[in-house]
């Protein structure tokens, strides 16, 4: 298009409703211009480019058509600028000032609609002020799948406004905020706040889940006041989700620690920092350094933890670090893809994950692809079914604990006798009853034969690791990538930094812990009773360990146990590289003061230093980049050996309890965000409920072997019989207090929707 | 002699015509100038008929002023009470007169007419504090004395 080419040479052609990512579409005539040998003025947004083809972007009858598309614009455009958050920013006012004409010449009463109506909670429509460009219906129906806005109306009476006048419910409807053009899809959080001129846009990147979205964040007066989507060419939309939009008043939120607590008590900072020293010094001199433990997690940084790493190993003399981790799973860096390869991609498998829910922009992503090739297989093995109203997943629905048992098996079959797979099964598939050998060949052969294949793993089942290593060395030289999609969204970056990412090695720590092996235990933003998989092996370790120390953002749970607890500086707040799904390593910009108490880790560990006595230079200028990776972490060989996976296990009687990530419910409070929290975040299926008499929603006791825990859950058509779903890491339903599997279920409180 | 004399009467007649002559200056504070209404002194905020007041909080005067002066915080009103005659209004306003040059952009900026500069210039004060007018200081403008 003529307006791709201008833009590529620094041209300026203005546009209102052609997006690359949405296409072509005609709709507002801004981008007018004249073409020799065309007896018209064209749009340069829907005119192809082709050879010998000359392009004047300015003269005479360009101006003269640009001024009279923008005098008809304003026509009913309501002198609003002062009072318009958009103003400064306002493609209408840039190009008025450009292009427009002095004055207009309509002199009747301008026609009045709705202004400052919901189209949410988040977004605030006032219609009088649209250009009718349609960029926000086109985006939402067209893109995300999501049909909510639409054109209402005909002529001049045309407005923007939700499907039923329903509140849109989607989770990327922030995104139309940063598409519209002028001031008539405003954010509510930022409604009134600031202007362009007061405040301080800084490049960051959105740390609330693995994809790590590149952002900008706009601090005014010492607060983040809102987060914006930022483009990175070549690489990405600048698309966000809804979470990672209005999420960002965590850093405000009254639960959030900014003062440090000494054995329960509010205390100094000071003092607090020089105890946790002096517990340090005690427990090196007295039981050497390995007796101190440390576990990295939350929302750090890739430099934070690689001065925390620094102490450790060379001040305490401990080679026991390890990341917090929710999900056993662990992909080794050669098999790790970048979202280059879902667009490069013939055929997607979704092991375990919901994308829509664990990795919201990379659904997008996908949708993407599929849209662009709508040959590209999708498949899923999963406990539910993946599918979605906006992404058609074939689902190979298995039992909990069977994918990796049912991926060996489809590969077995495809590729039957390929020497790793002898290994690889060596100890039996198990019992894989109840799957169709139909769907199971089209897996196999999915992921076998096709070109260039890209995997998406939750990790919640670790032996899956050892048959994508078989599966890359089957396919050969043929591309085998894996985005991995757990938390916490830096681990790579936590792994770069020095710390064992591997679920053994905290496993190895906590086991300790419970035996009474370590002196000290101090967790750096992790919340391990909320994260780790098993949750009684944590309580354990924290009722035995002497010394437990955690710094965090909010309270950890079962904050009775800790010694002391230090407030952590978070995103936003500190200069920090991280590391996201792709093992891409993003700068974040600080916007803002840390708050209250809060410090980065550099000041905690250099005063622990100190108290220590021991002398600890920190590099000022370590940096994770590498001279030969780029951006990326640099690569590493795929391990050639595969461990044999374990059977599948029969399928249980009862119901099973899985669960999976929900970045929406994923710990990090948001008051913007607690009307989208689901007050039911579990599901059940529409027959389970009949057989419990359940109707909407219900609170039930899930229970197995004296364990048990509550769960609100409501009913869902897209769940599959005999499962029970509930997200990770809930604050007040945990289910790593029980495990998935086999579960007992008995109905509480039956509550009917109103 | 003579000469000493006439020079001396010369002088003196000089100086009894100044003394009968119009004064450039005046008794200041007991006597003061008037000065045109478009003097740029100290700031003020207006108000309409309604007792509504003008400022919008765009921020507009805040990005004219070559000089730093001016903080503008905007706010949305309440539905039921509303500050300005619309719904967004400026919840601080204020005005460094150390800073401010007077040289009126800001006047010029206001698109609803706000602020002016009020002919009073009486700015003097005993610390830095107190230069600072803030919003109820500029709603309220001063009165000469
Ligand atoms: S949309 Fe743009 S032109 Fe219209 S009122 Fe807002 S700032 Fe002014
Ligand atoms: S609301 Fe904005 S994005 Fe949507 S059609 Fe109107 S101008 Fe375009
Ligand atoms: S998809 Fe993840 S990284 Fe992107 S905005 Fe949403 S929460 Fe943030
Ligand atoms: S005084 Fe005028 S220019 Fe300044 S913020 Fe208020 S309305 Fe805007
Ligand atoms: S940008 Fe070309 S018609 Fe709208």
């Amino acid at each position: 298009m003529i307006a791709d080419a201008a833009a590529k040479l620094g041209i300026d052609v203005p546009v209102y409703c052609y997006h690359e990512a949405l296409g072509p579409l005609g709709a507002c005539r801004m981008c007018l211009v004249q073409v020799e040998k065309m007896p018209k003025l064209a749009t340069a947004c829907t005119t192809a480019v082709s050879e010998g083809m000359v392009v004047h972007t300015r003269g005479p009858a360009v101006d003269k058509g640009r001024k009279g598309v923008l005098e008809f614009l304003l026509i009913n455009h309501p002198l609003d600028c002062p009072v318009c958050d958009k103003g400064g920013e306002c493609f209408l006012q840039d190009y008025t000032f450009q292009y427009g004409p002095p004055a207009g010449r309509f002199e009747e009463p301008k026609i009045q609609k709705v202004k400052d109506g919901p189209i949410n909670e988040f977004i605030l429509v006032d219609q009088e002020r649209c250009v009718l460009c349609q960029r926000c219906v086109r985006f939402m129906g067209e893109y995300v799948g999501e049909p909510q806005l639409l054109l209402e109306g005909r002529g001049v009476e045309t407005v923007v406004t939700t499907v039923d006048h329903e509140p849109a419910t989607s989770q990327f409807s922030g995104n139309v905020i940063d598409l519209c053009p002028v001031g008539a899809l405003l954010s509510v959080p930022y409604h009134h706040k600031a202007r362009p001129w007061n405040i301080e846009r800084e490049e960051s990147v959105c740390t609330l889940c693995p994809v790590g979205c590149t952002t900008l964040a706009t601090g005014r007066d010492g607060h983040i006041v809102r987060i914006e989507g930022r483009p990175v060419p070549d690489r990405s939309w600048g698309w966000l989700c809804d979470r990672g939009r209005f999420g960002f008043d965590f850093a405000v939120n009254p639960s959030r620690l900014i003062t440090s607590y000494l054995e329960g008590r509010e205390e100094a900072a000071a003092r607090t920092t020089r105890q946790v020293g002096q517990w340090l010094r005690d427990a090196v001199s007295q039981h050497g350094g390995n007796s101190v433990a440390f576990v990295a997690g939350g929302l750090h940084s890739t430099e934070e933890a690689y001065q925390l790493n620094r102490f450790a190993r060379e001040v305490v003399g401990t080679e026991r670090l390890a990341v917090s981790r929710d999900v056993p799973g662990y992909l080794p860096r050669g098999l790790n893809g970048t979202f280059a390869d879902i667009d490069d991609a013939d055929a997607v498998v979704l092991i375990g994950t919901d994308p829509y829910e664990s990795v919201p922009v990379v659904h997008l992503r996908l949708r993407d692809r599929a849209r662009a090739l709508p040959s590209l297989k999708l498949m899923g093995v999963a406990p539910r079914s993946l599918s979605r109203e906006t992404l058609r997943v074939d689902t190979l629905v298995t039992h909990v604990g069977q994918e990796a048992a049912v991926l060996a098996a489809a590969l077995s079959d495809a590729a039957r006798g390929h020497a790793v797979l002898a290994e690889l099964v060596s100890n039996g598939l198990g019992d894989l009853s109840g799957i169709d050998g139909e769907a199971l060949a089209e897996l196999g052969s999915t992921l076998v034969n096709s070109e260039h294949l890209t995997v998406l793993w939750d990790g919640l089942e670790a032996d899956v690791e050892p048959v994508l290593v078989a599966l890359q060395s089957v396919r050969g030289d043929k591309p085998t990538r894996v985005l991995p999609t757990w938390g916490p969204s830096n681990w790579r970056g936590f792994e770069r930094a020095g710390f064992d990412a591997r679920i053994e090695s905290l496993t190895g720590i906590l086991e300790d812990a419970r035996d009474g092996k370590l002196q000290m235990l101090v967790l750096w933003g992790a919340d391990l009773l909320r994260e780790y998989p098993d949750q009684e092996l944590v309580r354990q370790a924290y009722a035995r360990v002497p010394v437990l120390v955690a710094e965090s953002l909010f309270p950890p749970a079962g904050h009775e146990s800790f010694k002391a607890i230090l407030p952590q500086a978070g995103p936003g707040e500190v200069y920090g590289t991280y590391v996201n799904m792709e093992a891409r390593l993003q700068v974040a910009m600080p916007s803002v003061q840390p708050p209250g108490q809060a410090r980065p880790t550099k000041t905690y560990v250099t005063a622990w230093a100190r108290a220590m006595e021991k002398p600890f230079v920190l590099q000022e200028d370590w940096d994770p980049y590498d001279d030969n990776s780029g951006d990326l972490v640099p690569e590493e060989s795929v391990p050639r050996e595969v461990r044999p996976i374990a059977p599948a296990s029969s399928a249980p009687d009862g119901y099973e309890l899985i669960t999976g990530v929900l970045v929406i419910e994923n710990g990090i409070p948001s008051d913007f965000l607690k009307p989208r929290v689901p007050q039911y975040p579990g599901r059940i299926s529409p027959s389970d409920a009949d057989r419990l008499g359940i109707r909407n929603q219900a609170v039930i006791k899930l229970s197995r072997e004296g364990r048990e825990m509550t769960a609100a859950v409501a009913v869902d058509p897209a769940m599959t019989p005999g499962r029970i779903y509930m997200p990770l890491g809930l604050a007040d339903a945990p289910v790593n207090a029980l495990g998935t599997g086999a579960v007992n279920v008995t109905v509480i409180e039956e509550v009917h929707s109103a | 002699m003579l000469e000493g004399l006439k020079a001396i009467a010369k002088g003196m007649g000089t100086t009894l015509k100044a003394l009968s002559a119009p004064r450039d200056t005046y008794p200041y504070p007991e006597k003061r100038r008037e000065y045109s209404p478009r003097f740029r002194g100290k700031h003020m905020l207006g108000k309409d008929e309604e007792g509504h007041e003008l400022c919008v909080g765009c921020g507009l005067c805040e990005a004219v002023c070559p000089a730093h002066a001016i903080r503008v915080v905007a706010a949305e009103a309440p539905a039921d009470k509303p500050v300005s005659w619309t719904n967004r209004y400026s919840i601080d306003y204020e005005v460094d007169l150390i800073r401010c040059i007077f040289c009126g952009m800001c006047e010029e900026a206001c698109p609803t007419n706000a602020v002016r500069l009020t002919p009073f210039n009486e700015l003097a004060a005993y610390d830095r504090e107190s230069m600072i007018a803030d919003k109820q200081e500029l709603l309220h403008p001063a009165i000469r004395k």
